[in-house]
């Protein structure tokens, strides 16, 4: 151990003989660590908005059904069967899960709207006005007058369907829907408001109801829910925190918790395509540092011919050559990580929170059904600087064993003859 | 996620009935035809007549089950007004069919609503009929090759068995239409319905063969689902009156909203 001390502290000396180009190396591998870091945070950025983007709008980061609603969406498969479940106490069991960050229950059905001479087939969605706005955005997308309200019969309805209705606001539409007990539901509501997603097929097919009034509408008791859309806490541990849902929700009526990337599945794929590209990227950065750090340690070592032909003439074995030159690299390596760190650190946080707003500049696109705004957020994660992290430490080290191989095959005795 | 819902709404009600009693209110057996004199001679039969009758519709599904009790009036194949009496959730809706258009009269809220023609394979009152069946029984001789498949003894009863094909541009939602008659007295027993790829999508069935209004009509027709063998709706007449005073004023949508 001691034996093994001497030569750390031979490295730690050797490293700070010439000081600048210490640094410099250094730096060079600090400043890759923070590029890798930013360029991932800044790809994770991007799939943060789409992901948000394709689930925050309507589906959220998991939904709840009965376990045999899909994929039919049976309008009589609701949780519990035909006799329902308490739905406050659903949510209640729900809510008590410390993955779950927001819940809101929901009502399908499938109708006619019609106003004056216009009818139209849509899609009638019962929501909980108050608590929908915690797992969706779908309220935040009201262009023109505002939410339903519960009891009112007001209806809330897609610009485009509003426009092919031609219904302004205030004004009243038929609604007709098969119920669950075979009945025909009809009733009338006010137009409250429209909405504009962006995406035509919520524009033009969706209407939002008040929950209870579209329970009403179908004949649905009020213990007879079609869907809990859930809002984790941790955005990208769906996968653990829907398998933890499960779990508490095992001793009720048989439910089926989907995560996102089960009821988007191309946009789960596209992630993960995402994610390959962030390793190559780690992967590039520090392949190019390898090879300069791999030159200054060169240039150390021929150098340092004479000494290691010294200290070779005087005994040591080739190891004790080869371990100093390699411990260089790791005490580099391990100098430029804290470094890296220290200059990392606030630029993450201030481009996490003042991200560059391009959308002036162009305008954004779609993939796989997601909306991508042309801001480029940096997102905070572990795995980027972790991985970064071991790939410098891997890199230095890499780095150091040419060089260390060198210094091991330098004839003592022709080095110290200057021949 | 956002797959348009397939609406199981359904109207037109026995409109279905057009079709089916296309074959019933036919003339006596006539020989030596090809199946298309045959069916356009039933066709042509029927064209003027009108009736008014009382029906109960039972529908059986997976989740549910009731019974309607409604009046049918009709002139010819173009126009019927169905107005349901029973129960008394639902009396006074009402459903007209004129020509090509199908409305429906809602008496909770007193509105009309034309069904647009994205809904025409839609049900009415949940059961097994579709708008289709109304509104393109009336060019069934238009839109259909007719070929008798089989002529002879089934069960005892000598019968015609017809294949109907649509015409290749025929705008029909059948790939292919298979239909048994009784030879004596023309009436229908079943008919097939197939899809484009030949499968079968559901059955209807006759019976209770019986006079009413002086014509010998089958009184209950039966309407099974190939995919779901246990849901049925069957339609039984208990009154049935031929040739009564109507004209096609009375197919109006004032009379669709009024109040008997």
């Amino acid at each position: 151990m001691s034996r093994d001390a001497i030569w750390w502290r031979v490295a730690w000396r050797s490293l700070w003989r010439n000081r600048l180009r210490t640094l410099i190396t250094a730096s060079g591998l600090a400043f890759g660590f923070l590029a890798a870091v930013i360029m991932v945070g800044l790809t994770d950025g991007m799939v943060t908005e789409l992901v948000n983007n394709g689930t925050r709008l309507i589906i959220g980061q998991a939904q709840v059904h009965a376990d045999d609603f899909l994929p039919e969406r049976s309008m009589h498969r609701t949780i519990g069967g035909y006799d329902g479940t308490d739905v406050e106490a659903l949510i209640a069991r729900m809510e008590s899960n410390p993955n779950v960050a927001a819940v809101a229950p929901r009502v399908y059905g499938g109708g006619l709207l019609s106003s004056g001479d216009e009818t139209q087939a849509g899609l009638l969605m019962g929501i909980d006005p108050r608590r929908e706005p915690e797992v969706t955005t779908l309220l935040l997308n009201v262009s023109a007058g505002r939410p339903p309200v519960a009891g009112a019969n007001e209806i809330l309805v897609g610009a485009a369907m509003a426009d092919q209705l031609g219904l302004e606001l205030g004004a009243e539409v038929v609604v007709v829907a098969p119920a669950v007990d075979g009945s025909m539901g009809n009733d009338l509501f006010t137009l409250v408001g429209t909405f504009e997603t962006g995406t035509p097929a919520l524009d033009a097919n969706y209407a939002i109801l008040a929950l209870p009034d579209l329970q009403l509408l179908m004949a649905l008791d009020e213990e007879r829910i079609h869907e809990v859309a859930v809002a984790f806490v941790q955005a990208s541990e769906t996968a653990l925190s829907s398998a933890s849902l499960a779990e508490t929700l095992s001793d009720g009526p048989p439910v089926r918790v989907s995560p996102w990337t089960e009821l988007r599945p191309e946009l789960a794929e596209m992630i993960a395509l995402m994610d390959g590209a962030n390793f190559l990227i780690v992967v590039i950065i520090f392949a190019m540092a390898i090879f300069g750090v791999a030159n200054t340690m060169l240039l150390g070592t021929f150098e340092r011919r004479h000494e290691f032909a010294l200290v070779r003439a005087l005994g040591t074995t080739p190891l004790g050559v080869w371990r100093t030159v390699v411990y260089e690299g790791i005490i580099l390596g391990l100098m430029s990580l804290l470094g890296g760190a220290l200059i990392t650190w606030p630029i993450l946080v201030w481009w996490h929170n003042f991200p560059p707003d391009l959308t002036s500049l162009i305008s954004g696109f779609s993939m796989s059904g997601s909306q991508w705004r042309p801001i480029l957020r940096v997102e905070y994660s572990l795995m980027a600087p972790l991985v970064s992290a071991i790939a410098l430490f891997l890199t230095s080290i890499l780095a150091a064993l040419y060089p260390a191989w060198k210094a091991t095959r330098i004839p003592p005795a022709d080095a110290l003859a200057d021949r | 996620m956002y797959r348009v819902y397939r609406y199981r709404i359904a109207w037109v009600p026995l409109l279905g009935l057009a079709g089916s009693f296309l074959l019933a209110l036919a003339a006596p057996p006539i020989h030596a035809q090809t199946a298309r004199e045959i069916i356009d001679r039933v066709d042509r039969l029927l064209r003027g007549e009108s009736s008014r009758g009382r029906v109960t519709m039972e529908i059986t599904t997976e989740h549910w089950s009731r019974s309607l009790e409604m009046e049918v009036w009709s002139l010819g194949v173009d126009h019927s007004l169905v107005r349901v009496e029973a129960p008394a959730r639902e009396a006074g809706t009402a459903t007209l069919k004129a020509g090509q258009e199908v409305w429906n009269y809602l008496p909770r809220v007193d509105r009309t609503i034309k069904v647009p023609p994205s809904l025409m394979m839609g049900s009415w009152m949940g059961s097994h009929f579709t708008n289709d069946d109304l509104v393109k029984e009336s060019r069934i001789v238009d839109d259909y090759d007719f070929e008798i498949a089989f002529e002879g003894e089934r069960e005892g009863v000598d019968v015609w068995e017809f294949v109907l094909t649509p015409h290749p541009e025929a705008p029909v939602v059948w790939g292919r239409v298979e239909e048994q008659v009784r030879k004596a007295d023309l009436m229908p027993t079943w008919i097939r319905y197939h899809d484009d790829d030949g499968k079968l999508v559901r059955t209807m069935t006759f019976s209770g063969y019986q006079t009413m209004g002086g014509r010998l009509v089958p009184a209950t027709m039966l309407v099974i689902p190939a995919d779901k063998p246990d849901e049925l709706t069957s339609l039984t007449y208990h009154k049935l009156e031929f040739d009564i005073a109507l004209d096609e004023s009375f197919f109006s949508l004032r009379n669709l909203r009024s109040r008997r």
